[in-house]
């Protein structure tokens, strides 16, 4: 029995921590939000430098050729300090997806250039009117001769403005169903797309309408194959999911410490407020959803890097409580720090706009109770 | 990360296994073993199985060879519960003796003591209860009232003890009480041996919300105790009392597998149970509460092996363990209220004319509330993660 990360993957963690000190945690964030992406974006070089784009990309692809596992410590460090960009998507989503399913063509392409930190990959899925269901995927691709002709408009599309690709569902075949759905990779060099950004309530993430307007791309840059790419997506997802656990961990991590300096040092009635059980109590319930999440997250993990049985259960509640508990612990710390939490002063809200930002982010969290349900054979 | 057990860790297990098929009280596992809790019968049966215990080597496996113990390891000890638990083993009549004073014992009392004692423990000859609460001192334990006033090499004891676990079938108690008023009240408190048989202690017992009789009030009047059955030094109790404590690390995980086993259960009783003709595990609303319920035992379960593989490179118990019981306690309680609130109105049926599984859900739904209160209060839990694992100030008043 050891139910831990190894020393390796805990030294990893204090680079990556030491680096985030260097550049100020979240100074990086709130500078993005007030539209400055230039510094986000040496700091994005930074950690690549690290290794952290290539840890989980097989050797032969230029990679370090580690685990799911690895990726946890890093996710938990860039949780904490709410690194933006698109990390997740390129690294826990992109990556496994291609070691996968992609092409030997699509694999050279992409995974050194993932792992050298020069290419990051978004997801457009949902359309205007639509929901995270198979049958509101409309966006439509004819494919004729090689060339497969995407139509139609993509929302919620995040960082668009700084990924180099995106995943796209698209509608290859007539259907209302999962069937049909083909997973498309498209190269935002390649293409004109129109851009329309939309306000996020989350500043550290940008969010955008996306039209396709007679795109044109190559039917080699299909991931996996034709008409499943629902299938495919499910699949990534898994590890998506499972990473997503650990970097809102980090987040939460990030909170109790704050809350609780805080209680420390703040004093009312001559005592500091950590003494009044009112707040302690509430600080512990914090610590509890913390700790319990990250008991989830790293069996999630696990249970992906290993192909475990239970794999679909173990991530979907993972997420689900995860991602309620984030929002929950992100909450109270507000309450806890009292006027000055309510302000755009200090890092609190930042992380309630990131929690609602993930509650829903790529499948929703009733989606998530139901895939458990069904994970479980009820 | 490893999740698995060690071949010697799974060749134990199979020793016990095997152990239980032969042992287990006839008809046990098939449920037909029904004894009127309040009986002598039942009194007799669990001193029976104790001893049977003893015979078979499985009394207390974590206590070194010279005492009967089988010197286990922290895994085997894990191994050990989930099979105990898997089975539904009968309770442990001697729980104090076996987990909290022998342990206890062996680390601080005399040769005398150990001698005098130890062995009877592991038997079963002689059944033990905790004389730590009293009416108005209960999460506040330093608070006792209870005197021991020295007369020769006799000590004359008066005063009060409640909620005393087994107090009604117990031979000897591990009683605390105050022997000098001194500025700091955690000074002054002494623990003594009783012995339970005497004229000077009488018992009552209390009947609790399950209707059961497990506890009581404990009467001492001019109760006599001698200086040999002192434990520790005079004065100097609080020491015992919190070696005394941390020796109660087993019971956690114990816990928490009963509740990953309550869990499947109430899946069970979920599938069972029909909401026009179709059965409640189907309902969204339950469903999405069963999810609930399922993902935070899990995470209970995960934080528990989290902490013991700390404890594990560590080689000792931390705060943690009360993280665990905190969880688990609370989550039982959650756990049996959705039990009775899936049957209807038919949820409020009781003993005998209970719908179901002979009032298991409903017996264990009473009983729950007790859970978040004994072996520390969901509150005092939380004060000792907040201050020992948080860092935040103590308590006013402490």
């Amino acid at each position: 029995m050891d139910f831990s990360l190894n020393q390796e993957q805990e030294m990893f963690r204090n680079y990556v921590r030491k680096y985030l000190d260097d550049v100020g945690q979240t100074k990086v964030a709130r500078e993005f939000t007030e539209g400055n992406t230039s510094s986000f974006q040496a700091l994005y070089a930074g950690l690549a430098e690290l290794g952290c784009a290539s840890v989980n990309v097989s050797e032969e692809n230029g990679g370090m050729g580690l685990g799911q596992l690895d990726l946890v410590p890093i996710l938990e460090e860039t949780g904490r300090a709410l690194l933006p960009g698109l990390y997740l998507e390129t690294n826990a989503l992109a990556v496994p997806l291609l070691e996968r399913f992609g092409t030997e063509e699509q694999k050279a392409k992409y995974l050194s250039a993932i792992a050298s930190g020069e290419h990051t990959f978004t997801v457009a899925w949902l359309e205007p009117s639509g929901n995270y269901k198979p049958s509101n995927v409309k966006l439509s691709g004819t494919l004729q001769d090689d060339v497969l002709t995407l139509n139609g408009v993509k929302s919620l599309v995040p960082d668009v403005e700084l990924a180099n690709s995106l995943l796209v569902l698209v509608r290859t075949s007539e259907g209302q169903g999962a069937e049909g759905i083909s997973l498309v990779i498209v190269d935002c060099d390649d293409v004109s797309l129109q851009v329309q950004p939309q306000k996020n309530m989350d500043e550290t993430r940008l969010l955008a309408e996306v039209t396709f307007n007679n795109v044109q791309v190559s039917s080699q840059q299909i991931l996996g194959t034709i008409d499943h790419g629902w299938d495919v997506l499910q699949e990534g997802l898994l590890s998506f999911n499972a990473a997503l656990c650990s970097s809102i961990v980090g987040s939460m991590e990030k909170i109790v410490e704050t809350a609780v300096e805080y209680a420390n040092i703040r004093e009312q009635f001559n005592q500091p407020i950590g003494r009044f059980q009112a707040i302690k109590h509430r600080l512990v319930d914090m610590k509890m959803d913390l700790e319990t999440a990250r008991s989830l997250a790293y069996y999630a993990n696990w249970a992906i890097e290993s192909d475990a049985a239970d794999k679909v259960e173990a991530v979907s509640s993972a997420r689900l409580f995860a991602t309620e508990a984030f929002i929950k612990v992100a909450s109270q710390s507000i309450q806890i720090h009292g006027g000055i939490g309510f302000t755009e002063e200090i890092d609190c809200h930042l992380y309630v706009k990131r929690a609602r930002f993930y509650e829903n982010y790529l499948g929703s969290t009733q989606q998530y109770y139901e895939q458990a349900a069904v994970a479980l054979g009820w | 990360m490893d999740f698995s057990f060690t071949k010697k860790e799974e060749q134990f297990r199979q020793e016990l296994r095997t152990w239980l098929e032969a042992n287990l009280p006839d008809g046990w596992l098939q449920g037909e073993v029904q004894l009127d809790k309040e009986s002598k019968e039942y009194e007799l049966f669990l001193r029976d199985w104790q001893k049977k215990l003893y015979e078979g080597g499985w009394a207390a496996i974590a206590w070194p060879k010279q005492y009967g113990g089988r010197n286990a390891t922290l895994m085997e000890e894990i191994v050990y519960q989930q099979e105990m638990v898997r089975v539904k083993a009968p309770p442990l009549i001697n729980y104090v003796g076996l987990h909290m004073v022998a342990p206890t014992l062996m680390q601080i009392g005399t040769e005398e003591q150990k001698e005098k004692y130890i062995e009877k423990i592991i038997t079963g000859e002689e059944v033990w209860c905790q004389g730590y609460s009293e009416p108005n001192a209960g999460s506040d334990v330093a608070a006792i009232q209870t005197t021991a006033v020295k007369d020769g090499d006799r000590w004359i004891i008066n005063g009060q003890k409640v909620w005393t676990s087994f107090g009604h079938v117990a031979d000897r108690c591990f009683l605390i009480t105050r022997t000098s008023r001194l500025e700091k009240k955690h000074k002054g408190i002494t623990v003594f041996l009783l012995d339970m048989h005497q004229p000077g202690v009488e018992t009552r017992p209390i009947v609790s919300m399950d209707g059961q009789k497990d506890f009581n009030e404990v009467y001492l009047n001019d109760a006599i105790a001698y200086d040999a059955e002192i434990i520790g030094q005079v004065d100097e109790g609080w020491k015992v009392i919190i070696a005394l404590l941390m020796h109660e690390r087993t019971g956690i995980g114990g816990q928490v597998f009963t509740l990953e086993q309550q869990f499947n259960d109430l899946v069970a009783l979920a599938k069972e149970l029909n909401d026009e003709d179709e059965p409640l595990i189907k309902n969204p609303f339950i469903r999405k509460t069963m999810v609930d319920l399922y993902t935070r035992s899990r995470g209970s379960l995960l934080n528990y092996y989290r902490n013991l593989t700390k404890q594990l490179k560590n080689g000792h118990p931390g705060a943690e363990s009360s993280m665990d019981k905190l969880l688990v306690s609370e989550l039982t309680k959650e756990l049996f209220a959705q039990a009775i609130s899936m049957q209807g109105h038919h949820g409020v049926l009781w003993k005998e004319n209970a719908l179901m599984d002979r009032s298991y859900w409903q017996d264990n739904y009473l009983y729950s509330f007790g859970q978040t209160i004994g072996g520390g209060t969901s509150e005092i839990q939380k004060n000792t993660i907040a201050e020992r694992i948080l860092g935040l100030p103590k308590d006013m008043g402490r």
